[in-house]
This record gives structure tokens, C-alpha cells and sequence, in this order.
């Protein structure tokens, strides 16, 4: 496990934090980040984004849809 | 009466454990086809409503994309094997139902060559001139912005870029489903994430500079 440096962490970022890169690529770049403070930043802000689309996505389908949806898969299945 | 589930592989192979009913009963398979499918298939349909939301971006729109996904799913559930995923499989359907029916509605008019734009031409965050506490404030900025407006700056990227950081960042999908589901090779996939994301932080970052949220001492090239 060795310090990538910089360049290598920022080009490699958002496949590290989507879970992308191979493990000793992973830990290349955890182990820079953890005495980094400008790509520990860099970072951040793309967990902190992940997470804000994550909350703001969150939906919940209509009950009306559901009871549509199963009357016609047994409407399918009756002719 | 139709009997799509003759083959013994469709449902009583696939789930021997499946209600004790005699599978060479046409009516008890059907029976058993649609409980398997109401108990895999129909959990997921608060995600698929969620992703034809973003797909639609209107609910009445979103809804019939979630049905008609249904019933090509269950009339194709013969053909899904059992423990592969399930999931991909449904976003799939949706993915190419949404294609082909609604797309064509509401394409984007320079839908189609987005990938070949320039990165300046899409604009975004510019987070390589920025320093660390620049980056901390932008951080705590976009934790606070209301989700509205994570949905507005969602709803105006371009639909490919959207779709590719839905994918990823709501679902959970690695970068080889994604490109299965949206039938583009990787790389695209890879660029269109990164696209949408810096596009999707440059918005928020104006909004949140606009409403004096953003402690940013520089402000956000539009």
C-alpha cells in the first residue's frame, strides 16, 4: 500500500468513491486521501453529492399504481 | 386459455418451494407464476417509479411508464432466470420501454451528440482551481440545499448524463449494469457520469450561491 499521490487520486476519485477501482487501486488512493487534505476535500464533496441525489430521489409510487398494476397482470393471466 | 407456463422450468423448477400446487394444473401454475412475480418483481416498484420519474420528469407519465414495464416484465418473467439480478433485468425493461415510447415525445433537440461536446461546452464545477476550505464550505452547502433543488438541477441536465448518475448514485448500479442497461460501452458511461455529476455540482453551487448558502468567496463561472 503506497501514497499515489495527487494526480493519480483526483483522476481517479469518482471510481473510487462508485466502488470502481481494483482493491490495491482502492487502497493506493484511501491511503492518500488519509494524509491529503486537498483530495480528502475533493472527495467529501463527492460523498456529500452521492448522498444529496440519494435523499432527493427517494420516491414512493402511488398506491393507485400498485392496485393498477397487479389487476393487470391478472387480467393478463385470465385471457 | 393461454398457458405460457407449460415448460416446468418457468415456475415449478424454478421454485420448487412455491405453494404446493400441482404444477401440470395450467391454472395452479399460472397462480404460482404470479405469486412469484408479486413477491420478487413488485418490491421494486417504488425504485422503478423513482427512475421514471427522472425519466418522465411528470408522474402521470412516470406511472404508465411503470405499468407498461410490468406487464413486459411479466409477460417476458419466463424468460428471466432465476438468481441473476432481478433488478437490472426490471431497469432494463424500463430503460428500453422508456426509449422507445417516450422519448421520441420529448427528446432534448441536441439529444444524441451530447457525448461529443467539449467539457467547456457543458460547463460545471471547476473544483481543480478551488482550495480546500473553498471545497469544505461547497460540501456543507450542497448537504443543506433543499431536495427540490437537487431535483430541479437533476431534471436539466441532459437525459443520458441524468439517467447515468440515477443509475449510479440512487441505484447503486456498477458501471458494466449500467452500460448493459443503457447499451453503451463503458467509457461512455464512465464520461457521462463524470459529466452529469460536475454539471450537476456546478448548479448546486449557484444555487446555493444565490441564496447565500454557499460561504464561497469565488463565485461559480455560469
Amino acid at each position: 500500500m503506497t501514497d499515489c499521490g495527487c494526480d493519480k487520486a483526483k483522476a481517479e476519485l469518482e471510481e473510487y468513491l462508485h466502488d470502481e477501482l481494483q482493491a490495491t487501486d482502492a487502497e493506493d488512493i484511501a491511503e492518500h486521501i488519509k494524509n491529503c487534505t486537498s483530495c480528502d476535500s475533493e472527495h467529501h464533496v463527492g460523498v456529500v453529492l452521492t448522498q444529496a441525489v440519494q435523499r432527493a430521489c427517494k420516491e414512493t409510487a402511488p398506491e393507485v399504481l400498485r392496485d393498477q398494476v397487479l389487476a393487470r397482470i391478472r387480467e393478463m393471466q385470465s385471457h | 386459455m393461454s398457458t405460457p407456463t407449460e415448460d416446468p422450468h418457468t415456475v415449478g423448477a424454478a421454485d420448487p418451494e412455491a405453494a404446493g400446487a400441482d404444477p401440470v394444473d395450467p391454472e395452479a401454475a399460472a397462480a404460482e407464476k404470479r405469486a412469484l412475480f408479486e413477491s420478487q418483481a413488485i418490491p421494486f416498484m417504488d425504485q422503478l417509479y423513482g427512475a421514471a420519474l427522472r425519466m418522465t420528469r411528470n408522474p402521470a407519465d412516470a406511472a404508465d411508464l411503470v405499468q407498461e414495464t410490468f406487464v413486459k416484465a411479466f409477460a417476458a418473467f419466463a424468460q428471466y432466470q432465476q438468481g441473476t439480478n432481478l433488478k437490472a433485468w426490471l431497469y432494463r425493461i424500463l430503460t428500453n420501454t422508456f426509449i422507445n415510447t417516450y422519448r421520441k415525445k420529448q427528446r432534448d433537440p441536441y439529444q444524441g451528440t451530447i457525448d461529443d461536446l467539449e467539457d467547456w461546452q457543458i460547463g460545471g464545477a471547476e473544483s481543480v482551481t478551488q482550495g480546500r476550505s473553498t471545497r469544505s464550505a461547497e460540501a456543507e452547502a450542497i448537504d443543506h440545499l433543499p431536495d427540490s433543488a437537487v431535483k430541479d438541477a437533476l431534471q436539466s441536465i441532459p437525459e443520458d448524463f441524468r439517467l447515468a448518475v440515477y443509475f449510479a448514485d440512487v441505484e447503486g448500479f456498477s458501471y458494466q449494469e449500467i452500460a448493459d442497461i443503457m447499451k453503451t460501452p463503458v467509457g461512455t458511461v464512465m464520461s457521462r457520469l463524470h459529466r452529469g455529476r460536475r454539471m450537476l455540482r456546478g448548479m448546486l453551487a449557484d444555487y446555493a450561491g444565490d441564496r447565500g448558502l454557499s460561504t464561497s468567496a469565488k463565485g461559480q463561472t455560469k
